[in-house]
Protein backbone atom coordinates (compact mmCIF):
# COMPACT_ATOMS: atom_id res chain seq x y z
CA UNK A 1 0.00 0.00 0.00
CA UNK A 2 1.24 3.44 -0.89
CA UNK A 3 1.90 5.96 1.86
CA UNK A 4 2.10 9.74 1.86
CA UNK A 5 4.64 11.54 4.05
CA UNK A 6 3.66 15.14 4.70
CA UNK A 7 6.98 16.01 6.36
CA UNK A 8 9.07 15.11 3.29
CA UNK A 9 6.11 15.71 0.90
CA UNK A 10 6.67 12.32 -0.70
CA UNK A 11 4.28 9.68 -1.99
CA UNK A 12 5.39 6.13 -2.80
CA UNK A 13 3.78 3.72 -5.24
CA UNK A 14 4.76 0.17 -6.10
CA UNK A 15 4.34 -1.09 -9.67
CA UNK A 16 5.02 -4.75 -10.47
CA UNK A 17 5.84 -6.16 -13.93
CA UNK A 18 4.27 -9.63 -14.13
CA UNK A 19 4.22 -12.29 -16.84
CA UNK A 20 5.47 -15.71 -17.94
CA UNK A 21 9.14 -16.72 -18.02
CA UNK A 22 11.30 -14.94 -20.61
CA UNK A 23 8.50 -12.59 -21.71
CA UNK A 24 10.65 -9.45 -21.30
CA UNK A 25 9.88 -8.07 -17.82
CA UNK A 26 13.52 -7.43 -16.96
CA UNK A 27 14.13 -6.04 -20.47
CA UNK A 28 11.40 -3.46 -19.76
CA UNK A 29 13.18 -2.30 -16.60
CA UNK A 30 16.59 -2.34 -18.31
CA UNK A 31 15.27 -0.10 -21.08
CA UNK A 32 13.64 2.33 -18.63
CA UNK A 33 16.87 2.43 -16.59
CA UNK A 34 18.97 3.16 -19.69
CA UNK A 35 16.71 5.81 -21.18
CA UNK A 36 15.24 7.79 -18.32
CA UNK A 37 16.97 10.91 -17.07
CA UNK A 38 19.54 9.69 -14.49
CA UNK A 39 18.39 12.50 -12.17
CA UNK A 40 15.01 10.78 -11.91
CA UNK A 41 16.12 7.26 -11.14
CA UNK A 42 18.10 5.21 -8.64
CA UNK A 43 20.15 2.08 -9.24
CA UNK A 44 18.66 -0.92 -11.01
CA UNK A 45 19.04 -3.84 -8.62
CA UNK A 46 18.73 -7.36 -10.07
CA UNK A 47 18.61 -10.46 -7.93
CA UNK A 48 19.27 -12.91 -10.74
CA UNK A 49 21.00 -16.25 -11.34
CA UNK A 50 24.36 -16.53 -13.14
CA UNK A 51 22.43 -17.05 -16.39
CA UNK A 52 20.56 -13.75 -15.84
CA UNK A 53 17.22 -15.38 -15.02
CA UNK A 54 15.38 -13.42 -12.33
CA UNK A 55 15.65 -15.33 -9.07
CA UNK A 56 13.87 -12.97 -6.68
CA UNK A 57 13.10 -9.63 -8.30
CA UNK A 58 14.50 -6.65 -10.18
CA UNK A 59 13.99 -3.26 -8.60
CA UNK A 60 14.17 0.23 -10.07
CA UNK A 61 13.19 3.34 -8.08
CA UNK A 62 11.96 6.37 -10.10
CA UNK A 63 11.13 9.92 -9.00
CA UNK A 64 8.71 12.31 -10.65
CA UNK A 65 6.84 15.49 -9.84
CA UNK A 66 3.33 14.76 -11.04
CA UNK A 67 1.16 15.96 -8.21
CA UNK A 68 1.33 19.58 -7.25
CA UNK A 69 3.62 20.01 -4.26
CA UNK A 70 4.66 16.37 -3.86
CA UNK A 71 7.59 14.23 -5.02
CA UNK A 72 6.15 10.96 -6.29
CA UNK A 73 8.33 7.88 -5.97
CA UNK A 74 7.48 4.95 -8.21
CA UNK A 75 9.14 1.68 -7.29
CA UNK A 76 9.23 -0.75 -10.22
CA UNK A 77 9.60 -4.45 -9.48
CA UNK A 78 9.62 -7.55 -11.67
CA UNK A 79 8.72 -11.04 -10.51
CA UNK A 80 10.45 -14.29 -11.51
CA UNK A 81 8.32 -15.74 -14.33
CA UNK A 82 9.19 -19.39 -13.89
CA UNK A 83 6.24 -21.41 -12.61
CA UNK A 84 8.09 -22.85 -9.59
CA UNK A 85 8.69 -19.40 -8.07
CA UNK A 86 5.09 -18.64 -7.13
CA UNK A 87 5.91 -18.10 -3.44
CA UNK A 88 8.40 -15.41 -4.51
CA UNK A 89 5.82 -13.77 -6.76
CA UNK A 90 3.41 -13.58 -3.83
CA UNK A 91 6.10 -11.87 -1.73
CA UNK A 92 6.86 -9.30 -4.42
CA UNK A 93 3.15 -8.57 -4.90
CA UNK A 94 2.79 -7.52 -1.27
CA UNK A 95 1.56 -3.89 -1.03
CA UNK A 96 1.39 -3.56 -4.84
CA UNK A 97 -0.36 -0.46 -6.19
CA UNK A 98 -0.21 -1.07 -9.96
CA UNK A 99 0.55 -3.85 -12.44
CA UNK A 100 2.00 -4.20 -15.93
CA UNK A 101 1.25 -7.65 -17.34
CA UNK A 102 3.82 -8.52 -20.01
CA UNK A 103 2.60 -11.15 -22.47
CA UNK A 104 4.81 -12.88 -25.01
CA UNK A 105 3.20 -12.47 -28.46
CA UNK A 106 4.62 -15.70 -29.91
CA UNK A 107 1.99 -18.33 -30.72
CA UNK A 108 3.75 -21.06 -28.75
CA UNK A 109 3.76 -18.86 -25.60
CA UNK A 110 0.00 -18.27 -25.56
CA UNK A 111 -0.74 -21.06 -23.08
CA UNK A 112 1.98 -19.73 -20.73
CA UNK A 113 0.49 -16.21 -21.04
CA UNK A 114 -2.95 -17.46 -20.03
CA UNK A 115 -1.50 -19.54 -17.21
CA UNK A 116 0.51 -16.60 -15.89
CA UNK A 117 -2.46 -14.23 -16.09
CA UNK A 118 -4.59 -16.72 -14.16
CA UNK A 119 -1.76 -17.04 -11.63
CA UNK A 120 -1.70 -13.23 -11.27
CA UNK A 121 -5.47 -13.16 -10.68
CA UNK A 122 -5.15 -15.90 -8.02
CA UNK A 123 -2.25 -14.15 -6.31
CA UNK A 124 -4.11 -10.82 -6.24
CA UNK A 125 -7.05 -12.54 -4.54
CA UNK A 126 -4.58 -13.67 -1.86
CA UNK A 127 -3.76 -9.96 -1.39
CA UNK A 128 -7.49 -9.25 -0.95
CA UNK A 129 -7.70 -7.44 -4.27
CA UNK A 130 -8.46 -8.32 -7.91
CA UNK A 131 -7.55 -7.45 -11.50
CA UNK A 132 -10.69 -5.28 -11.69
CA UNK A 133 -9.67 -3.23 -8.63
CA UNK A 134 -5.97 -2.98 -9.50
CA UNK A 135 -4.59 -0.33 -11.88
CA UNK A 136 -3.25 -2.61 -14.61
CA UNK A 137 -2.18 -2.44 -18.26
CA UNK A 138 -1.25 -5.18 -20.73
CA UNK A 139 1.89 -5.29 -22.86
CA UNK A 140 1.87 -7.53 -25.95
CA UNK A 141 5.63 -7.86 -26.20
CA UNK A 142 8.01 -9.09 -28.93
CA UNK A 143 5.91 -7.64 -31.78
CA UNK A 144 9.05 -7.70 -33.97
CA UNK A 145 9.21 -11.51 -34.08
CA UNK A 146 7.86 -13.43 -37.11
CA UNK A 147 5.68 -16.06 -35.36
CA UNK A 148 3.37 -13.78 -33.40
CA UNK A 149 -0.37 -13.86 -32.82
CA UNK A 150 -2.44 -10.94 -34.13
CA UNK A 151 -3.26 -8.29 -31.54
CA UNK A 152 -7.00 -8.88 -31.70
CA UNK A 153 -6.39 -12.56 -30.92
CA UNK A 154 -4.30 -11.61 -27.88
CA UNK A 155 -7.08 -9.25 -26.80
CA UNK A 156 -9.54 -12.14 -27.10
CA UNK A 157 -7.30 -14.45 -25.07
CA UNK A 158 -6.12 -12.05 -22.34
CA UNK A 159 -8.45 -9.06 -22.30
CA UNK A 160 -11.90 -10.42 -23.02
CA UNK A 161 -13.72 -9.25 -19.92
CA UNK A 162 -16.35 -6.74 -18.91
CA UNK A 163 -13.81 -4.18 -17.69
CA UNK A 164 -11.09 -4.30 -20.35
CA UNK A 165 -7.54 -3.19 -19.64
CA UNK A 166 -5.55 -0.74 -21.72
CA UNK A 167 -3.07 -2.68 -23.88
CA UNK A 168 0.07 -1.84 -25.85
CA UNK A 169 2.02 -3.43 -28.69
CA UNK A 170 5.53 -3.48 -27.29
CA UNK A 171 9.04 -4.34 -28.41
CA UNK A 172 10.87 -4.12 -25.10
CA UNK A 173 14.30 -4.76 -26.68
CA UNK A 174 14.03 -1.54 -28.73
CA UNK A 175 11.80 0.28 -26.25
CA UNK A 176 8.71 0.60 -28.45
CA UNK A 177 5.79 1.56 -26.19
CA UNK A 178 7.71 0.67 -23.01
CA UNK A 179 7.31 4.22 -21.67
CA UNK A 180 3.75 4.45 -23.02
CA UNK A 181 2.72 1.44 -20.90
CA UNK A 182 4.54 2.78 -17.82
CA UNK A 183 2.96 6.21 -18.20
CA UNK A 184 -0.49 4.67 -18.69
CA UNK A 185 -0.36 2.54 -15.54
CA UNK A 186 1.04 5.50 -13.57
CA UNK A 187 -1.82 7.75 -14.68
CA UNK A 188 -4.45 5.12 -13.88
CA UNK A 189 -2.82 4.62 -10.49
CA UNK A 190 -2.74 8.34 -9.67
CA UNK A 191 -6.34 8.83 -10.76
CA UNK A 192 -7.43 5.96 -8.54
CA UNK A 193 -6.53 8.21 -5.61
CA UNK A 194 -8.04 11.38 -7.03
CA UNK A 195 -11.27 12.80 -5.64
CA UNK A 196 -12.92 12.68 -9.06
CA UNK A 197 -11.59 9.20 -9.86
CA UNK A 198 -11.77 10.03 -13.59
CA UNK A 199 -9.27 7.72 -15.24
CA UNK A 200 -8.21 9.08 -18.66
CA UNK A 201 -9.92 7.05 -21.34
CA UNK A 202 -8.15 5.80 -24.45
CA UNK A 203 -9.43 3.73 -27.35
CA UNK A 204 -9.18 0.01 -26.72
CA UNK A 205 -7.81 -2.39 -29.29
CA UNK A 206 -10.35 -4.63 -31.07
CA UNK A 207 -11.04 -8.13 -29.81
CA UNK A 208 -11.02 -11.03 -32.28
CA UNK A 209 -14.40 -12.59 -32.90
CA UNK A 210 -13.88 -16.33 -32.55
CA UNK A 211 -14.76 -18.12 -35.78
CA UNK A 212 -15.47 -21.83 -35.72
CA UNK A 213 -13.32 -23.44 -38.36
CA UNK A 214 -15.03 -26.08 -40.56
CA UNK A 215 -14.18 -29.59 -39.43
CA UNK A 216 -12.04 -31.72 -41.80
CA UNK A 217 -15.08 -33.99 -42.33
CA UNK A 218 -17.24 -31.08 -43.49
CA UNK A 219 -14.48 -30.00 -45.86
CA UNK A 220 -14.40 -33.51 -47.36
CA UNK A 221 -18.16 -33.46 -48.02
CA UNK A 222 -18.05 -30.12 -49.78
CA UNK A 223 -15.14 -31.34 -51.88
CA UNK B 1 -12.77 7.10 -4.06
CA UNK B 2 -9.63 5.56 -2.56
CA UNK B 3 -7.49 7.31 0.03
CA UNK B 4 -3.79 7.00 0.76
CA UNK B 5 -2.65 6.58 4.39
CA UNK B 6 -1.04 9.79 5.60
CA UNK B 7 1.89 10.48 7.89
CA UNK B 8 1.35 14.05 9.10
CA UNK B 9 4.23 16.33 10.10
CA UNK B 10 3.32 15.62 13.75
CA UNK B 11 3.34 11.83 13.15
CA UNK B 12 6.76 12.03 11.51
CA UNK B 13 8.06 14.17 14.41
CA UNK B 14 6.79 11.59 16.94
CA UNK B 15 8.41 8.72 15.03
CA UNK B 16 11.63 10.73 14.63
CA UNK B 17 11.72 11.29 18.40
CA UNK B 18 11.47 7.55 19.12
CA UNK B 19 13.97 6.58 16.39
CA UNK B 20 16.42 9.36 17.35
CA UNK B 21 16.39 8.24 20.96
CA UNK B 22 17.02 4.65 19.83
CA UNK B 23 20.00 5.61 17.63
CA UNK B 24 21.53 7.61 20.47
CA UNK B 25 21.22 4.78 22.99
CA UNK B 26 22.24 1.99 20.60
CA UNK B 27 24.98 4.14 19.01
CA UNK B 28 23.84 3.03 15.56
CA UNK B 29 24.12 4.99 12.28
CA UNK B 30 20.74 4.67 10.62
CA UNK B 31 17.32 3.23 11.27
CA UNK B 32 14.50 2.81 8.76
CA UNK B 33 10.93 1.70 9.38
CA UNK B 34 9.44 0.02 6.31
CA UNK B 35 6.30 -1.87 5.43
CA UNK B 36 6.67 -5.48 4.33
CA UNK B 37 6.12 -4.46 0.73
CA UNK B 38 9.37 -2.44 0.82
CA UNK B 39 7.91 1.08 1.21
CA UNK B 40 9.77 3.46 3.53
CA UNK B 41 7.53 4.71 6.36
CA UNK B 42 10.13 6.63 8.37
CA UNK B 43 13.90 6.98 8.53
CA UNK B 44 16.37 8.58 10.88
CA UNK B 45 20.13 8.95 11.01
CA UNK B 46 22.94 9.21 8.50
CA UNK B 47 20.76 8.78 5.40
CA UNK B 48 22.94 10.68 2.92
CA UNK B 49 25.48 7.88 2.55
CA UNK B 50 23.00 5.15 1.63
CA UNK B 51 20.16 4.68 -0.83
CA UNK B 52 17.40 4.03 1.69
CA UNK B 53 14.85 3.13 -1.02
CA UNK B 54 17.00 0.26 -2.29
CA UNK B 55 17.87 -0.88 1.24
CA UNK B 56 14.14 -0.98 2.07
CA UNK B 57 13.25 -3.06 -1.02
CA UNK B 58 16.06 -5.54 -0.43
CA UNK B 59 15.50 -5.78 3.33
CA UNK B 60 11.78 -6.49 2.85
CA UNK B 61 12.75 -9.23 0.38
CA UNK B 62 15.40 -10.64 2.69
CA UNK B 63 13.02 -10.69 5.64
CA UNK B 64 10.27 -12.37 3.64
CA UNK B 65 12.63 -14.91 2.08
CA UNK B 66 13.64 -16.35 5.45
CA UNK B 67 10.04 -17.00 6.41
CA UNK B 68 10.00 -20.40 4.74
CA UNK B 69 13.28 -21.25 6.48
CA UNK B 70 11.66 -20.38 9.82
CA UNK B 71 8.70 -22.63 9.06
CA UNK B 72 11.08 -25.58 8.61
CA UNK B 73 12.00 -25.36 12.26
CA UNK B 74 8.46 -24.81 13.47
CA UNK B 75 8.47 -20.99 13.64
CA UNK B 76 5.98 -18.70 11.88
CA UNK B 77 8.83 -16.37 10.96
CA UNK B 78 12.14 -15.16 12.36
CA UNK B 79 11.31 -11.96 14.22
CA UNK B 80 14.88 -10.67 13.92
CA UNK B 81 17.69 -11.04 11.38
CA UNK B 82 21.32 -10.01 11.62
CA UNK B 83 23.68 -9.53 8.68
CA UNK B 84 27.30 -9.21 9.75
CA UNK B 85 29.78 -7.33 7.61
CA UNK B 86 33.44 -6.44 8.12
CA UNK B 87 32.81 -2.88 9.28
CA UNK B 88 29.10 -2.28 8.87
CA UNK B 89 26.27 -4.53 9.94
CA UNK B 90 22.51 -4.67 9.61
CA UNK B 91 19.91 -5.74 12.13
CA UNK B 92 16.26 -6.18 11.18
CA UNK B 93 13.40 -6.85 13.53
CA UNK B 94 9.67 -7.21 13.20
CA UNK B 95 7.57 -4.27 14.44
CA UNK B 96 4.12 -5.70 13.70
CA UNK B 97 2.42 -7.86 11.05
CA UNK B 98 2.94 -5.18 8.39
CA UNK B 99 6.11 -3.41 9.47
CA UNK B 100 9.84 -4.05 9.87
CA UNK B 101 12.57 -1.94 11.43
CA UNK B 102 16.07 -1.92 9.91
CA UNK B 103 19.15 -0.68 11.79
CA UNK B 104 22.56 -0.11 10.20
CA UNK B 105 25.46 0.14 12.63
CA UNK B 106 29.24 0.17 12.64
CA UNK B 107 32.08 -0.87 14.92
CA UNK B 108 31.43 1.66 17.71
CA UNK B 109 28.55 -0.46 19.03
CA UNK B 110 27.59 -4.13 19.31
CA UNK B 111 24.76 -6.26 17.98
CA UNK B 112 23.72 -6.98 21.58
CA UNK B 113 23.18 -3.30 22.32
CA UNK B 114 21.29 -2.75 19.06
CA UNK B 115 19.13 -5.83 19.68
CA UNK B 116 18.40 -4.75 23.27
CA UNK B 117 17.21 -1.24 22.42
CA UNK B 118 15.49 -2.20 19.17
CA UNK B 119 13.03 -4.45 21.02
CA UNK B 120 11.51 -1.59 23.06
CA UNK B 121 11.76 0.80 20.10
CA UNK B 122 9.81 -1.64 17.92
CA UNK B 123 7.08 -1.79 20.57
CA UNK B 124 6.91 2.01 20.71
CA UNK B 125 6.81 2.30 16.89
CA UNK B 126 4.07 -0.35 16.72
CA UNK B 127 2.03 1.68 19.24
CA UNK B 128 2.41 4.88 17.18
CA UNK B 129 1.47 3.13 13.93
CA UNK B 130 -1.58 1.55 15.56
CA UNK B 131 -2.78 5.00 16.68
CA UNK B 132 -2.23 6.28 13.13
CA UNK B 133 -4.34 3.50 11.63
CA UNK B 134 -7.22 4.37 13.97
CA UNK B 135 -7.08 8.12 13.41
CA UNK B 136 -6.12 8.17 9.73
CA UNK B 137 -8.64 9.82 7.42
CA UNK B 138 -6.42 9.24 4.38
CA UNK B 139 -5.66 11.64 1.57
CA UNK B 140 -6.79 11.92 -2.02
CA UNK B 141 -5.73 14.39 -4.69
CA UNK B 142 -7.68 16.78 -6.77
CA UNK B 143 -7.60 15.39 -10.32
CA UNK B 144 -6.54 18.82 -11.61
CA UNK B 145 -3.37 18.62 -9.47
CA UNK B 146 -2.17 15.59 -11.45
CA UNK B 147 0.06 16.45 -14.38
CA UNK B 148 -1.45 15.56 -17.74
CA UNK B 149 1.95 15.44 -19.45
CA UNK B 150 3.67 12.04 -19.76
CA UNK B 151 5.15 11.27 -16.35
CA UNK B 152 8.28 9.56 -17.65
CA UNK B 153 10.00 10.32 -20.93
CA UNK B 154 12.38 8.41 -23.17
CA UNK B 155 15.52 10.57 -23.39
Amino acid sequence: MSIINYASREIQFKIVYYGPALCGKTTNLNYIHQRINPMNRGDLVSLATASERTLFFDFLPLNAVVIKGFVTKFQLYTVPGQVIYNATRQLVLRSVDGMVFVADSQWEKMEENVESFKNLADNLVRQNTSIDDMPCVLEYNKRDLPNIAPVNYMEYVLNNRKKRLQSFEVISSTGQNVFAALNAVSQILLHKFSKQNDVPQTALLPVAIPVELPSPQAQDISA
Amino acid sequence: MNAIPVLTIEDVATLDGVLGDFLKKAEAELTVVIDRGGNVISQYGDIDVMDVTVIAALAAGSFAATRELARRIGEIEFNALYHQGNGNHMFMNSVDDDTIMITVFGSRTTVGLVRFYSATTAQNVAGILKTLQHNNQGFSFDAKDISTAPIFSDQ
